[in-house]
């Protein structure tokens, strides 16, 4: 087991996560199966009482989980000084068997915690508390996500050998790689940037619609189509190398952290987008999620304009 | 105007032990009413205040003000509730005694985050309501426990709430202070306010202006 502070940090927090999130599960269930807004019994009471306790724990433990995603990455790139062959975090994630997965999960994860923030904040704006029984209902659903994720996490920092030789990001990321990835790098790149521009327009268009239901629709598509951009196009442009892809190596100095800014705004832009799908919200929401997503868009066509500026050509 | 049904308190004294103060009461107040309840120390009043102003809620059954369910409503409903429909008088004024006489006054106004040309126009109508305008710039522990009452009621009244509970209003007053508190009182009644005064002092029984005394007996309505 590797035992840096970065790691110490995630597991404490993950051994406290798993604690209370074990006594949310139980009141949860309660909550769920006995929720009766209407009744005015000793149980429901009760229930009012508990849900309250339940709420807040879940609350505290996703909104420290959420950010915290940011940290975890930050970790896995220190991790990576120690780790022969790795640059960044992109080959401690391949170190283990673990690694992709995880990040996966935890990609997943964070829209769904931050669903059940939403959730929560709206629930908590109604005398009614209309939201409650689904909210719990979900949150049993969403345990076991995170339960995956912690044991996931612990399962990755243990198997971790920094003797062990890893493939760095140029060989991960890169079309001779052994690895699904590999199969990314046959899109071509118009086609890529005329649905990732394509994706983007169609959302300005539900904007002005407010056609919520399509509008978070066009936001979880947005999701994979800028990623897959990112990776395949416009991170050669941040790197100005047409050979690296890496989702990781701008997040690190050498490119003024500008990674930890990329992915923020794509996920406050897509994640207030999606949620309209879900829980209906003021206009505001339309607002915040098209801002973020439009800086996101116009951040990176920058570094692809710029870099024509100063070298006349594309990469 | 407030309605309780099938109200039972109870409060857990430890794990095993719990005590019943308020055992399935029924009690439906009219708006404009003044409704004395009586009984020993212990006998449920300050309960049924208590449940009304949604400071706490109740094992089973439920309290009902002005068609709302109060008792189901969630902690940030309850205070915004007690914020505009209830004026609270404590036995002990529950006053801040570091603080001079306006501040006390004006601290319900703090969240709702006036105008101070409208806490100015608020406090002015109750200093003059309760006769207290030379005292307010006096810090609170200099006043007399007479004094000290009328700066709660007067506070209870900022906000102009619907509804005036009184818990043992006069417990700490003098037979002379006591009367000026009921002629508050009736001036409030004057005025259409609901007030419920949970009380054993003998003062409040019989008065002219009194809707109903109720006699609350070991959690039970008599």
């Amino acid at each position: 087991m590797l035992f840096t502070p970065e790691v110490l940090t995630i597991l404490i927090l993950n051994t406290l996560f798993a604690l209370f999130a074990i006594v949310a599960f139980v009141l949860s269930v309660k909550i769920f199966l006995n929720w009766n807004i209407n009744s005015t019994s000793a149980t429901q009471y009760e229930l009012e009482k508990q849900s309250f306790l339940a709420s807040t724990i879940i609350k505290y433990i996703f909104s420290i989980k959420v950010p915290l995603f940011l940290f975890f990455i930050f970790a896995l790139d220190k991790i990576s000084n120690v780790i022969t062959g790795a640059m960044c975090a992109a080959g401690v994630v391949d170190a283990t068997q673990t690694g992709t997965y995880l990040i996966i999960l935890k990609i997943i994860n964070l829209y769904l915690f931050a669903y059940w923030l939403k959730l929560h904040n709206q629930d908590m704006l109604s005398k009614n508390q209309p939201y409650t029984k689904l909210k719990f209902g979900l949150f049993i659903l969403f345990f076991l996500f995170l339960m995956v994720e912690i044991v996931l996490e612990f399962t990755m920092f243990q198997s971790i050998e920094i003797d062990k030789m890893v493939s760095c990001c140029g060989s991960i990321y890169s079309s001779s790689s052994t690895s699904a990835i590999s199969t990314l790098f046959t899109l071509d790149h118009s086609i890529l940037l005329s649905i990732f521009y394509t994706n983007y327009l169609v959302m300005f268009i539900f904007y002005i619609f407010k056609n919520r239901y399509l509008f978070s629709l066009a936001n979880i598509i947005f999701i994979p189509v800028s990623l897959v951009s990112l990776i395949l196009f416009f991170g050669t442009y941040i790197y100005e190398l047409p050979s690296h892809h890496c989702p990781f190596c701008f997040l690190q100095g050498d490119y003024y952290y500008v990674g930890y800014l990329i992915y923020f705004l794509l996920f406050m832009g897509t994640f207030q987008g999606l949620a309209l799908g879900f829980v209906k919200e003021s206009n505001r929401s339309y607002k915040i999620s098209l801002f973020f997503n439009s800086v996101y868009v116009i951040l990176l066509s920058l570094y692809v304009a710029l870099y024509y500026i100063k070298n006349g050509v594309f990469l | 105007m407030i309605e309780l049904k099938e109200i039972l308190k109870q409060y857990e004294v430890n794990a095993q032990d719990t005590v019943t103060a308020l055992k399935g009461i029924n009690l439906h107040i009219k708006e404009g009413e003044l409704v004395v309840l009586r009984g020993a120390s212990g006998s449920g009043k300050s309960t049924i205040l208590s449940l009304i102003a949604a400071l706490s809620k109740p094992t089973s059954g439920e309290v009902i003000v002005d068609g709302e369910r109060i008792s189901k409503l969630p902690d940030n409903f309850a205070s915004e509730y007690r914020r505009h429909s209830i004026g609270f008088v404590f036995q002990k004024y529950n006053l801040i005694p570091s603080l001079s006489v306006k501040e006390n006054i004006i601290l319900p106004l703090v969240p709702i985050n006036l105008r101070e040309k409208e806490i100015e126009e608020k406090l002015l109508r109750v200093l003059k309501m309760f006769h207290i305008e030379h005292k307010e710039h006096q810090i609170v522990k200099n006043l007399s426990g007479g004094e000290q009452q009328r700066v709660a009621i007067a506070r209870a009244n900022i906000n102009n709430p619907k509804i005036i509970l009184a818990d043992e209003p006069t417990a700490n007053l003098d037979e002379k202070l006591s009367l000026h508190f009921i002629q508050m009182l009736r001036e409030l009644k004057a005025e259409g306010k609901t007030i419920v005064v949970a009380t054993h002092d003998p003062l409040f029984f019989g008065l002219d202006f009194v809707d109903r005394e109720i006699e609350i007996y070991q959690g039970t309505i008599l």
